[in-house]
């Protein structure tokens, strides 16, 4: 292994992350709030990232696959660990609680434990969306595109860090595509900031919903998220750009550069949005209740569908009184997930595709045991490797998602609270069914339901394998 | 610089590896799944799986745009077509393909001449057959590269322990030999190689570079303790295209040479082009055969059959058997470098010559030639010096070339300098740099001319 190059890049992630610190630090002299959380948590970013540079002097940057593992597993672990630091500081949530509610934004999930968001500084929770909003498009990403130090290996960080089984290079160069992808984050995330303010929602608060729904990941600043606001035009900006964020940012790069046509013909794209135009339809018709305007129901099924299928888990009506199939689409939508290269997490529109023709192959092949018949996608064969992988891929959710349920179901919660909870974390939603449904949070549950659902919750955000990777003990063997 | 490089075999992998790291955007084109999954992963350039003489693939990758092509596909035929389809179709300003047989190599010119437009043929083969032909005047060497128009020599030797360089520490080399200008340009010891400076000692069995000029040769070699053959005769393994032309190349020089290949029909087709070459059927591993032939006498062995593992046990062979000097083409840079210390006195890749002939293309302008010595460490660089660059705005060791870069030697006009430090180029002279190849980019900034 190339432990000082590990190491060294680690370093230097913590040291960007104390940058970021900043943001909340400004925030915090605006509003008059205490400036210590920040400035700590600052000191202790910069001294150990300051350290890990000094004691690590790399020779060269040739990372091999365990390497790649190593840094992406540890740079999510520490920047998780650092991101609770200021909660802790200012001593708003215990231990458990501030490292649950860190993982919580960095992997996008959006579960809480803080049970009355209104009274918590507003600095802190500008810290707490901006978490989401560096860890939706990645922080190694992120690393790559202003720190071009990655030559060979990078691919694999890359690919590690963006969802889906398979990843594009819009770009020549791994550097110029993470520039690419990440300026149209930024652009994105601007341009709902300045849409949801023209919506009548103040400034701080805009920009804090920005910055967790273009992640698609669901922190909000009222205690019933965006309903609250109770604007019909700001629920429909929020559901189209979390439309947008679920979509690969590829094609997002793609159509701002011209190429329109490419992304009306994407196979995945068609998948995902005829998924949201029957899961629409479908809670539609589910919720309608006589003598109300259509349209409004139309509003809640369409904002409810986009929230829970790109999994950033925003509610503007409590699900839970709903019957039980719009429950069901709602479980199934979790598990869907977005695209692949989009934000969103679940098992990723592809995989899902994949996965159903893969099995109209494999009952081809029983019915004309001679016949040739690979999987085709976009008129490309699909390898079995990739084939596999996804079946490895759908195997471990499955596992994970049963192990997370067992755990929260062992606390004496009901099967619904067990099983939504766990999905919820593993697709990196937020709010579940259940107890920790829609206008419910995660402060009532005991510690280790806590560290159990945020560990679950990185296993998400890294697509499993890159963990898993690092649980085995090939890993570790010399 | 926007490049798409057609082919992703060893010469299409060594181009995209080397552009990338000279900063250009690099697009690489192949069909072969598994190969592109690799280089995907390798190299930091973006990968298309496709065939790269279609147009739809081309303009995937970005064939609009694109200021160099380069087709190193495995056939001369895809190869041609990848670009023509590029200068004519899409204008691409600078194009190089990759061709093999002569024959399509005068075809492209001529079609190359018609269109305008630089249009450059490589053939592995010829440079190879060049590469022995520039090696085999100066025995021991394991490397010959000529600059300036062939008037100095860029050539790496082994030091033996008799030699009177061994253990000679280099500022005093101009001090002993004053009359023998030359300066020692790389060194390799142990694997390690160093672009040296004054106070670095040469050691025995260390692999020395020197540049020199080439009327300096016959000094040199009796400095180093080199002796020439019993016998002026070349034996040749291995009728192949390289084989034959080398042949040719000999008996237009009067050379006597002998051809060994085991395939019948081969050794046919080569007696029928050849004159006065022995042409003679068996396997050039086979020992007894090797004696009839002479090879204990011979100066020179050159070993050059498609079996590039074959090569090398064919040099030992006759190296053991009494050959003066060993040559072996071998393509794969793990085993050529694990056979630097066998006894073979140089192995000659086709592949990575016809990479530095590319390579030199790609970066014309202020650049002339580019070579890279052995295992592609260390690069040597021809330039001109452009009027207002850095190169030329102080004495040498004023300018401040960055650690492990060596000005080897200057022409100024018809004369030849080994330059010191109170030296200052001119404007116009040309230069020829040392440097380690990752360093080579750093060098830029001291070759760019006012705008």
């Amino acid at each position: 292994m190339n432990r000082r190059f590990v190491i060294h890049l680690l370093g230097r992630l913590l040291l960007i992350m104390a940058a970021f610190l900043g943001v909340p630090l400004l925030a915090a002299g605006w509003f008059r709030e205490p400036l210590y959380p920040y400035i700590g948590s600052m000191l202790v970013a910069a001294a150990a990232g300051a350290a890990m540079i000094a004691l690590s002097r790399p020779e060269n940057s040739h990372i091999r696959p365990r390497d790649g593992f190593l840094i992406v597993g540890g740079s999510w672990i520490a920047v998780s660990l650092l991101g609770a630091l200021p909660y802790l500081i200012a001593g708003v949530l215990g231990p458990e609680d501030a490292l649950f509610e860190s993982v919580s934004g960095f992997t996008t999930t959006g579960s809480t434990v803080i049970a009355e968001v209104t009274v918590v500084p507003r600095a802190l929770l500008l810290w707490r969306a901006l978490s989401q909003w560096l860890g939706g498009m990645g922080i190694i990403l992120f690393t790559i595109a202003i720190l071009p130090l990655l030559g060979i290996g990078g691919m694999q960080l890359f690919k590690a860090e963006v969802p889906g089984p398979v990843v594009d290079k819009v770009r020549p160069r791994l550097a110029a595509t993470a520039r690419s992808l990440w300026g149209v984050y930024v652009g994105l995330t601007a341009a709902e900031w300045v849409l949801l303010q023209v919506a009548g929602v103040s400034s701080y608060e805009a920009l804090c919903h920005a910055f967790t729904t273009l992640p698609t990941g669901g922190f909000s600043t009222r205690n019933t998220s965006v309903g609250e606001f109770g604007i019909p035009a700001v629920e429909w900006i929020v559901t189209l750009f979390m439309l947008l964020a679920g979509i690969n940012f590829v094609l997002h790069y793609r159509l701002l550069t011209g190429r329109g046509r490419q992304v009306l013909r994407d196979r995945e794209l068609r998948y995902f949005l005829g998924v949201v135009g029957v899961a629409t339809i479908i809670l539609t018709v589910c919720v309608h209740t006589p003598g109300e305007r259509i349209i409004d129901t139309l509003r809640i099924a369409a904002f409810q569908t986009a929230s829970i299928l790109t999994t950033t888990g925003y509610v503007t009506a409590d699900f839970e009184v709903w019957p039980s199939l719009a429950l069901i689409v709602i479980l199934v939508l979790m598990m869907l997930g977005g695209m692949s290269g989009s934000t969103g997490g679940g098992v990723k529109s592809l995989r899902a595709m994949l996965a159903m023709r893969s099995l109209r192959a494999t009952l081809h092949r029983l019915i004309h045991p001679h016949a040739v018949r690979p999987v085709k996608y976009a008129n490309q064969v699909v390898q079995e490797s990739v084939l596999s992988g996804i079946w490895a891929f759908l195997t471990a959710y499955i596992v994970i998602a049963i192990i997370g349920t067992a755990v929260v179901a062992a606390h004496g919660y009901d099967l619904l609270t067990s099983i939504s909870a766990s999905l919820t974390a593993i697709s990196n939603v937020g709010p579940g069914l259940g107890e920790v449904g829609a206008y419910d949070n995660f402060a009532h549950t005991p510690g280790l339901v806590k560290i159990t659902l945020a560990i679950i919750m990185l296993f998400g955000r890294l697509e499993i394998f890159t963990l898993l990777a690092m649980l085995s003990r090939e890993f570790w063997r010399r | 610089m926007h490049v798409v490089i057609v082919g992703g075999g060893l010469v299409g992998s060594s181009l995209a590896e080397k552009l990338s790291g000279d900063g250009h955007d690099v697009v690489l084109v192949e069909q072969d799944r598994e190969l592109v999954a690799e280089l995907n992963d390798r190299l930091d350039v973006q990968t298309i799986r496709g065939n790269g003489a279609t147009v739809p693939v081309l303009l995937q990758a970005g064939i609009e745009n694109c200021d160099l092509l380069l087709a190193t596909t495995d056939s001369d035929e895809v190869n041609m077509v990848v670009a023509l389809v590029g200068s004519t179709l899409f204008k691409v300003p600078r194009v190089v393909a990759r061709l093999r047989h002569q024959g399509h190599e005068e075809s492209f010119n001529k079609i190359a001449s018609e269109i305008g437009g630089e249009m450059l043929a490589i053939n592995p083969d010829e440079a190879t057959v060049e590469r022995i032909m520039s090696l085999l005047p100066v025995p021991g060497a394991v490397d010959v590269v000529p600059f300036f128009d062939g008037r100095l020599l860029v050539a790496g030797f082994r030091v033996r322990p008799d030699s009177e360089f061994a253990g000679l520490m280099l500022s005093h080399l101009r001090l002993l030999f004053p009359a023998t200008p030359m300066l020692v340009v790389a060194i390799r010891r142990d694997g390690q190689w160093t672009v040296p400076h004054g106070e670095d000692e040469i050691q025995a069995g260390d692999l020395v570079y020197f540049a020199m000029d080439v009327a300096e040769l016959d000094n040199v070699l009796t400095l180093l303790g080199l002796r020439k053959g019993v016998e002026r005769k070349v034996m040749i393994a291995g009728a192949t295209r390289i084989g034959i032309s080398l042949a040719k190349r000999l008996e237009a020089e009067d050379m006597p040479a002998t051809l060994i290949d085991a395939v019948l029909a081969r050794c046919e087709v080569a007696a029928a082009e050849l004159m006065n070459t022995v042409v003679v059927h068996g396997s050039p591993t086979d020992r007894s055969l090797l004696i009839e032939e002479g090879a204990d006498r011979a100066e020179s062995f050159v070993a050059c059959t498609d079996d590039h593992e074959e090569n090398v046990v064919a040099c030992l062979l006759a190296r053991q058997l009494g050959t003066t000097h060993t040559f072996a083409l071998v393509d794969n840079p793990a085993l050529a470098g694990l056979i630097g210390d066998l006894g073979i006195d140089a192995v000659i890749s086709p592949r990575q010559l016809a990479v530095a002939l590319a390579l030199q293309f790609a970066r014309k302008g202020r650049v002339k030639a580019v070579a890279t010595l052995m295992e592609d460490y260390v690069e040597v660089i021809d330039v001109e010096a452009a009027p207002g660059s850095r190169l030329v705005s102080a004495p040498l060791a004023e300018l401040g070339l960055p650690r492990g870069v060596l000005v080897a030697a200057v022409r100024r006009g018809d004369r030849l300098l080994v330059p010191k430090g109170d030296d200052r180029i001119q404007p116009a002279d040309e230069v020829l740099l040392i440097t380690k190849t990752r360093d080579a980019a750093r060098l830029d900034p001291f070759l760019e001319g006012e705008r």
